[in-house]
């Protein structure tokens, strides 16, 4: 499996360990969606995933190195999956011309969403577009196209190159 | 088609070395992303992207929410001069840093200009 260390013991607290609930996240989003709307929450949120993501990838040696799905996608489960920050499951990446598909399951932005819900993935989006920018080195522009809240089974974002 | 960011580059570059007392520019996705930027060193054209979408939505909603209407522009006005945000159509944000010495009128009017500019290589 993967080198990375992602801490599994508690090292940020002694006593509650290094994970929060689900719950307290969502009020995170809610509240701020309540302060600034849902667009400029969104935009927020997405910011604030890719400067995570491009901080992952480089911490997992992923900088300039391409798209390698079989590569990538352990170290991503690695990282991100239940070994690591449990953000989603990272099952899938394909490039197709000249986007990249990604699918994921059990992202936190649809976590304890009511099926139809028209909520859509932001901070989740935003570490994956950082972590893969990283990785190919252009800008992309992130956009979910499917989603386990609305029939699917996965949660699926289409990335193409911004310009 | 895919957007020509090099084109937008030198537009906006051309803005800022033409137009007095601008000190930089850029155009930003309405989600945040830069497209284009021509900005002081030591700006951040990632920050200043997300930072200009974030705002321009706030303004659409401070709009909404007490009622004053579509929100064509937000204007910041500090001593030390102006952060301008004009929306580029449905594509785009523009972002105009001027200083406190810029003529108002000339810079809402070149402003004016550059994005009927920006918006036929958006199209």
């Amino acid at each position: 499996m993967s080198t990375v260390a992602i801490p599994v013991a508690n090292q940020l607290r002694a006593e509650l360990g290094d994970f929060s609930s689900i719950v307290c996240f969502k009020a995170v989003v809610v509240g701020i969606e309540e302060a600034l709307g849902e667009k400029a929450a969104a935009i927020s949120l997405i910011a604030a995933g890719r400067n995570r993501g491009k901080q992952l990838a480089e911490q997992l040696g992923l900088t300039g190195k391409g798209i390698d799905s079989a590569e990538i996608v352990p170290l991503l489960q690695s990282a991100l999956g239940k070994e690591g920050t449990r953000l989603c499951i990272v099952d899938k990446i394909v490039e197709i011309g000249e986007s990249i598909q990604v699918s994921c399951r059990e992202t936190i932005c649809s976590a304890g969403e009511p099926q139809g819900s028209p909520r859509n993935l932001t901070f989740t989006l935003g570490a994956i577009q950082g972590v893969l920018e990283q990785t190919t080195g252009k800008r992309l522009r992130g956009k979910q196209t499917e989603s386990v809240l609305r029939g699917g089974t996965h949660d699926v974002i289409n990335f193409e190159v911004l310009g | 088609m895919a957007i020509n960011t090099e084109k937008l580059g030198v537009v906006l570059q051309n803005f800022v070395t033409a137009t007095n007392d601008v000190q930089g520019a850029a155009l930003v996705t309405p989600d945040g992303l830069p497209l284009a930027a021509c900005l002081p060193g030591g700006m951040d054209d990632e920050r200043v992207s997300a930072m200009s979408a974030a705002i321009l939505s706030l303004g659409e909603r401070i709009g909404t929410e007490l009622s004053r209407g579509g929100i064509d522009r937000i204007y910041v006005e500090g001593n030390q001069g102006y952060a301008i945000l004009t929306s580029c159509g449905d594509d785009a944000v523009f972002l105009v840093l001027a200083s406190a010495s810029a003529k108002q009128g000339i810079l809402m009017l070149e402003i004016k200009r550059s994005i009927s500019e920006l918006k036929l290589l958006l199209a």
